[in-house]
Formats: structure tokens, sequence, C-alpha cells
């Protein structure tokens, strides 16, 4: 494999183990040795079938659930242990339903005010800084939805692809370390996952960002990204990067579908 | 912004009650007319009774009685605006302020905490509150001391004959070691009663079991707890929370084959054994008779000393004493006798 | 007419005494989403608290000031219940309520059930009241509960504007925003019980000393009190925009006791104040839903209240 440039690995995840029911009749031990190594800069798709463990890499790495065994390092510092809202200190996230990741009743100035803040205290200054509205109005600019006329409009009445939209910005308003992305185009019209998938190559790389992305959508997992992980039942049974992955198209990924299934029996 | 918003919220609040004060000031005529009873010598006064049982029951018809007798009948030169608080503190409260607002000649409370709200509410106003079948109105702060108030409250005391009660269990049950007594602990009445009834039942050799319940649910789980302790017999207090809810006490006594004993004769009448029954319609007739000097002017009530009761009459319920297989005692041959209703 | 002019001194001056409970339920119940039956047992705390200290002799403000704090600590337990051992909203409030029954009773009453402090210095009769003019006397409770209450009110409103305050409202909105921002939503559901239930043990140390004196049993029935503040002022000020949440409520308050004062006035048997109560409170959540139609929340739990 062919790599383009040599950066530091950013997130390692080495000898996870985890195991789902244990002891119970529908007991899946779905990661016996799992290892990932994600570079500094790299923008990594993730497809699989349901069950496969896309999603609970992602789940594993936010901290909302705990591994069995094993390490998982975020620039050489173990945050295995972790709870999850330590977690997000360095790791922003995405979610698939639009609701997860705004507050509804609080306006979109109120939502990115309190964005503003992460990583800082929490205290008794004013919570919207006058001073800063400029800046958000220039974020969302960026965006090209018109979000920045309505600041004072609260985010509860957004549709489903601005609230996207605003919680992408929100989640990397302040520096983090990486992006994960959990099918945050999935629940919305293909309209919108087009504008939502435009903006979040774009954000990706204005801001230089690492990125882990989970999508069902094969087409947006070719276009989008430099490397590609196809996850079937615990393991990784595909994992291209840079020009290998550029050459891919999505029919190599449904003929890799299919083979699986074959080899499973299916 | 905080004038404005008093404003608003008077606006609002007045334009609601419009229509009720054009219906309440129609409909309640001898309401207003307490501004100017002074002229026509009618008086309307307000009484707050706490709880719904018979002694309190019995104390507003003395009161009657002793308003009729010192020249104020219902109906003819006395409106009574009565109201029951149903046994709760924050009704009573709610009660004593409503009558308070009407400025009425004057307020009656039956029972220490309709006493408590209604001086709570008049004390500004300065309307004479005149109370019974209160246990320690000095202690409770409605008056200065017995003799001389000094406040706008008088009235009359019930301080329970313990002595005379400690000596009647022992006559009636000359081999019994304890006594259980059932009490609530949000009466500070019952619980003032219970450390001096301790202390008189330690001179008659009697040791004072007690068991504490918060509302009238736990009435009859905590005589039942209290039976199984082992005690010889009940003794109440004038706590309305149990007195309300007798039949419970008395049926977990039944069950355990002991005997109680009231602390007035209505709860004899129900099913208790004996008491050193106060009369509280003798009571509530003594505070009416105080309250009738206090309308005619001829005293103030900072003035007017606490009545409080002396004498206490035996009675026993002949029923019960045959069911519990127990015999008269000699010194009791003339005590008063009652049966219990079939 | 001189009854009609009591009826509304006395209607606003407990209205705003218990307007002040009712911004600290706003808190824990509209902004936290987190129905806090404590409060049952955190108002007679301050209430026999104040009575206690007051009797002894202390300052009736520090009193006061004290009820606050027994209040903060009381939700503070609530909230530990409820966050850190994972007990649910609803058993964690009954729980503290129901230890408070104690507590209130042997420990800060020493085993009296009703304290009276007639003969006491309060805030009614004392200081700050004196400053008022003799003509304004009967104006003093009400003068002095509306201040408290505004005071009360106008901190809530600048706290929430507050970086802090504004997680707190995130928390209540929407748990997994505020641990995106590496914040736990745990300690600001604490938090906002602590100001909840101070609020409400102050709401019981005025009371106290507005009625002279403080009985352990007088929180029974207070958290459908507060609710109904806060419901009846959220729906019926709803399109008031120029007001905010924490004035509808305290506006709530005065509402509800006046519709319960009103009855009484127009002759309504006192057997019935408790079947009155629970028909206006049907009423108000019923105006709620309607005038609300579908709920901003996007996850409609139809447990919920």
């Amino acid at each position: 494999m062919s790599i383009q440039q040599k950066s530091e690995p950013l997130v390692r995840m080495e000898h996870i183990a985890k195991v789902f029911h244990p002891d119970e009749v529908n007991e899946v031990a779905l990661f016996q040795d799992f290892n990932l190594t994600i570079r500094e800069g790299s923008f990594v798709s993730v497809v699989g079938s349901n069950g496969s463990g896309k999603t609970t890499i992602l789940n594993l790495l936010c901290g909302s659930i705990p591994v069995d065994s094993g390490k998982i390092f975020v620039r050489d510092r173990e945050i295995t242990k972790l709870s999850e809202y330590a977690h997000s200190r360095f790791i922003g996230r995405v979610f698939q339903d639009p609701a997860k990741g705004t507050c509804p009743q609080l306006t979109i100035l109120e939502n990115m005010a309190l964005a503003d803040q992460k990583g800082k205290p929490y205290g008794l200054a004013h919570g919207v800084n006058r001073k800063r509205v400029d800046a958000y109005r220039g974020q969302l600019e960026l965006l090209k939805l018109g979000l920045e006329d309505k600041l004072e409009v609260t985010v509860g009445s957004l549709s489903g692809g601005q609230r996207q939209a605003l919680a992408l910005l929100i989640a990397t308003m302040t520096p983090i370390d990486l992006l994960i992305l959990d099918e945050h185009t999935a629940a919305l019209d293909p309209r919108s996952s087009e504008t939502v998938m435009e903006l979040t190559k774009r954000v990706v790389k204005e801001k230089h960002l690492t990125a882990l992305m989970v999508t069902h959508n094969l087409r947006f997992a070719v276009r989008y990204g430099d490397r590609l992980l196809m996850m079937h039942r615990g393991k990784i049974v595909l994992d291209h990067e840079g020009a290998q992955k550029s050459a891919l198209e999505v029919r190599d990924l449904t003929d890799r579908f299919n083979e699986i299934s074959i080899e499973d029996g299916n | 912004m905080k004038k404005n918003l008093l404003k608003k919220v008077s606006a609002f609040v007045m334009a609601a009650f419009l229509a009720t004060a054009a219906t309440g000031c129609g409909s309640s005529s001898s309401s207003t007319g307490a501004s100017s009873s002074a002229a026509s010598g009618k008086k309307t006064i307000g009484v707050i009774q706490f709880a719904t049982h018979p002694s309190l029951d019995n104390c507003y018809e003395g009161f009657k009685d002793g308003l009729a007798e010192g020249g104020f009948k219902e109906g003819e030169n006395l409106t009574i605006d009565f109201q029951n608080a149903q046994g709760e503190t924050a009704n009573a409260d709610m009660i004593a302020k409503s009558l308070a607002a009407k400025n009425y000649d004057m307020i009656g409370a039956i029972a220490t905490p309709a006493a408590l709200s209604a001086y709570g509410a008049t004390k500004n106003a300065g309307t004479p509150v005149v109370f019974t079948a209160v246990n320690d109105p000095v202690g409770a702060q409605l008056v200065n001391s017995l003799d001389n108030p000094g406040t706008s409250c008088t009235g009359s005391s019930d301080v329970l004959p313990l002595e005379a009660q400690v000596k009647m269990i022992r006559a009636f049950l000359p081999n019994a070691k304890k006594i259980g007594v059932l009490y609530t602990t949000s009466e500070p009445n019952s619980i003032s009663m219970l450390e001096k009834f301790k202390g008189v039942a330690a001179n008659e050799g009697f040791e004072v079991v007690e068991q504490g319940v918060t509302n009238s649910s736990e009435v009859a789980s905590g005589a039942t707890a209290l039976a199984a302790k082992g005690v010889d017999c009940f003794n109440n207090f004038t706590d309305n929370n149990v007195v309300n809810n007798l039949s419970s006490e008395l049926q977990a006594a039944k069950k355990a084959g002991i005997p109680v004993f009231g602390s007035e004769v209505e709860q004899v009448k129900n099913g208790c054994l004996a008491s050193q029954s106060i009369d509280y319609v003798a009571l509530g007739k003594q505070t009416g008779l105080m309250a009738a000097k206090i309308l005619k002017g001829e005293a103030k009530a900072s003035d007017l000393p606490v009545y409080t009761v002396e004498d206490a009459t035996p009675v026993y319920n002949e029923t019960v004493l045959q069911e519990m297989g127990l015999s008269l005692p000699s010194e009791y041959q003339t005590a008063e006798k009652v049966t219990s209703a079939k | 007419m001189d009854v009609f002019f009591n009826l509304i001194l006395a209607i606003l001056e407990e209205g705003f005494i218990y307007g002040i409970m009712a911004v600290g339920v706003y808190i824990t119940y509209r902004v936290l989403d987190f129905p806090d039956l404590s409060v049952d047992g955190t108002f007679p705390m301050g209430a026999c608290l104040t009575a206690v200290l007051i009797s002894h002799g202390m300052n009736p403000w520090l009193a006061c000031l004290c009820a606050f704090f027994a209040g903060t600590i009381a939700g503070g337990v609530t909230g530990f219940l409820h966050v850190k051992l994972h007990i649910t909203d609803l058993l964690s409030g009954i729980l503290v309520m129901t230890a408070l029954w104690s507590v209130n009773l042997a420990t800060i009453m020493g085993g009296k059930a009703t304290i009276t402090i007639f003969n006491s210095n309060t805030i009614f009769n004392s200081g700050l009241a004196m400053l008022l003019p003799n003509a304004a006397a009967q104006f003093r409770v009400v003068i002095l509960a509306a201040a408290v209450c505004l005071l009360i009110k106008y901190l809530t409103d600048a706290y929430l504007r507050t970086r802090s305050g504004l997680l707190l409202r995130a928390a209540g909105d929407n748990a997994q925003y505020v641990i995106s921002l590496g914040k736990d939503p745990g300690s600001m559901k604490i938090l906002g019980l602590m100001i909840g239930n101070g609020c409400t043990a102050l709401s019981g140390s005025i009371l106290a000393q507005q009625a002279g004196s403080a009985n352990v049993a007088s929180g029974t029935g207070m958290v459908v009190m507060a609710l109904a503040s806060v419901i009846i002022g959220t729906t019926v000020f709803r399109k008031a925009k120029f007001m905010r949440a924490t004035s509808a409520v305290v506006c709530g308050a005065i509402l509800y006791k006046a519709c319960l004062a009103g009855a009484m006035q127009m002759g309504l048997d006192t057997n019935y104040l408790k079947l009155l109560m629970a028909v206006i409170f049907t009423i108000a959540l019923v105006g709620n839903q309607i005038t609300l139609g579908r709920r901003k929340k996007q996850h409609v739990d139809p447990t919920k209240i």
C-alpha cells in the first residue's frame, strides 16, 4: 500500500476485546483482538453490514461503551478508562439523529456560544459574548444555508439538514483531535445529505481535521475520504488507502460484500 | 420594572375579581354589615374548628350556648361564619386568612392549631380571638400569662387531669404495669402531654410505652404495633388525629384484648372503657360567655384571664366493662355510666 | 370595599411568598425536566429551621439565608441519589421528602411539632421592615414579600444568562449536548436541584415568619402547589412575549392563590378545597397541552406530565 504522506498515528486501538451480552443466550464476542491505527490528517470511511462492529468502534472511541480489554490511545495518551464527557474534550461527534447534536430550545446563538466555551470554565460570566457574534456569523456564512440571519431562532424550528450542518459546525468549532461522524447523513433527505457531505469535506479540509466516518451510503464512502475500511463480524476485511482508495468504485464494494456473504454461507 | 410587574399583576387579579366581588358582596350582605354592626348591635363572628370529632363538636355547641346566655343568639343578633379545617393546618391557615379579610368582630378558634392560625392572621389587625380546647396557651405564645393575656387572645384551656386519670387506670387494672400511648407526632399538645404523663404515671408504678404516628392512615398500624409491645391498656390524650380515628384504635386494642382509656366522655360512649372526662360542653360555654363579654364591649381580650377547667368527671362504659370481664372499682360506684350504642 | 381590599392584599402576600418556591420549581421542573417531590420536605425544613433559629434570637434575615442553604443541601442529596446512585427522579425526591420528615421533626424541632414565633423578631416586624412609615404598616408584609420574591426572580434570570446558567438549560434540553461539550450533565442537574430546593426552603422560611409559627406538617401538598403555579403561569402567559418565564410562574402562584381564596370567599365548603385544587390543576395542564400543540421536544414521553 502506498502512503501519500508519513504522519503521526493519532489514534491507536490495541488488542481490543468486546463481548456483548456475556453469559446470555445472545452473547456476541464482537472483537477479540481488534487493532486499528489512524494517522493524523486522515479521513477514514467505514462501511459494513449491520453487526459488523463499525458503530461499536465509534462508541468505544467516544467512551459511550467500555472496552472489555485492550487500550485506546489518542496522541499517545491512553483514554480507555475516561468517562464519556471526558472523551468529548478532544473528540467531536456528529450523530445520526439531528436532534442530538444541538439544543432545540436554545437559539442558534446560544448553541454556538456554549460550544465556543468548550474546554474553558463555565462560570458566571455572560453566557453569550456579544463580541463574538460576528465570528459566529462568519462561521455560519460558510455553511451557505442562510443561518447567519437566524441567530435568534430556536434550533428546534430548523430543518433536519440545517440542524445537522449546525451540529457539524458546533462539533468542530473548538480544536479537536478527532472528528467522528456517526452515519450523520442517514436521517436526511438526499439533497440535504449531499449538502451536509460537501460541508463535511470542506470543514475537514479547512480545519485539517482527522475524521472517522461510518456510513451506509457506499457512494459517499467511495467519494469522500482518503481511506476506506470495510468491517465484517468485528474484523477488517478491506483496507484501502490513497491511490488504491481513489480507484475504488461502488461496484468493487458490492462485489466484496457478496463475496463475504457467500463465504458466510448466506 | 418591579412597579410595572406589580401593576400588571394587580390589574389582572383585580379584573378577575370584579365578578367574584360582585357576587360575593351581593349574596352575603351580613359580612359587609360587619363594619356597621357597632351601631345596630348585631355581631358577626368567624369560627374555625380544627377537626371534626366529638370533643371539639361539644366545644362548639357549648360555645354557642355561652354566647346565647351572654345575649347573642345566632340568627337574631349574631351571625356565625363557621368553618372546619378537616384536621389540616394548611386549611386552618387559609380559612383564618379568609376570615381575617372579612373584618369580623371576633374569631373563635377551637383547638390549638386553629388558634395559632387565627392569631397569626389577625395579629396585626387586632381582631379579638377567643380560643377553646387549647392545652397550653402560654407555651403556644397566644397569651403572655394565663391571668393576664396581654394579647388579642383569650379563651379556655383544657389541661388534662392526668393524675386523676392515672389513678383511675390503677383502680380498674390493679395489676397493670405498662400503659400504651398512641399520639400524632405533629400535634404539639400530645407531645407536651406525653412528657407530663410519663412523670405522673411513674408515681403510680406505671411504665409508659409510646407509639408515634404521622397521619390518619397510620393510626391502625400504630395501634397494632403498640399493642404488640405488651401494654396492658391504651390511654388517649386530646390528640386530634387519634381521636378522629378512634375506631381503628379500638379495633386494634380489642384484638389484643386490652381496654382503652379515653380523654373525654364521647370517646367512652364510642367504646373506650373509662375516662376522667372534661366536660367540653361546659368548657365551650364558659368560652362563649367570655366571648359575649368581649362583644358587648364589657371587657377586652387582653384583660380577661384564661379559664382553665378544674373538675373532671369520671365516666365509664358498662358494656365495655362487661365485655372485658372487669369489675367496677368501689371509688367509682357513683361515676357516670354510659353504654355503647347498639 | 374593605373586604375586597383585604383579600387582594392577602392573595398578593401569599402569592409572592409561594412565588419564590415557584421560581425554584421552575428551574427543576421546566428547565431541568425533573419532577422534584422533595419540595414537600424542603418547604417545612425552611420553615422549621427559621422558627428554631429566630426563637433563639438569630437575626431573621440571617435565618432566611440559613434556610436557603439548608435547602440547597437537601437538593444536593436528591441530586446525588439520582445522578450518582441512578435512582429515578421521582423516587429520589420521595426518598428525600420522607427522610426530611424525621430530620425536621427530630433534629430541627427537637421533637416539637409546632414552634410559635409570635413574640420573636421576624423580617416583618424588625430591622428593615421598620424603615417603612407607620402609615404603610399593613403593607409591610406584601412589600417585603414582593421585594424578596422579585430579588430571587432577578437573580435567577441573571444566572440563567450566564455561561453556567446556559449550560444548565442545555443539560435540561439535551444532556448529550452537554456531554459533547466535555461537561457532566449530572453535575448540572445536581446544581439545579440545589438552587430549586434552596428557593423552596427560603419560601417556607418567609411563610413561617408571616404566619407566626412553623409546623412540620406544613409541607404536605406543596409540590402540587408549586407545579400548579409553574404550569398555570407558563400556560396563561405563554403569549406574553414581554414576560420572562420566571415572572410568569410568580404570577401563576398569585393566580392559583387567587382562585383558591376566591372560591372560599364565594362560600366554598373547605371539604371541597382539595377537589378544587385538582380541578384547577387539571384545567391548567389541559390548557397547557392545547396551547402548546405538539411539544417542541423531539421525543414526547407519554408518561411525563
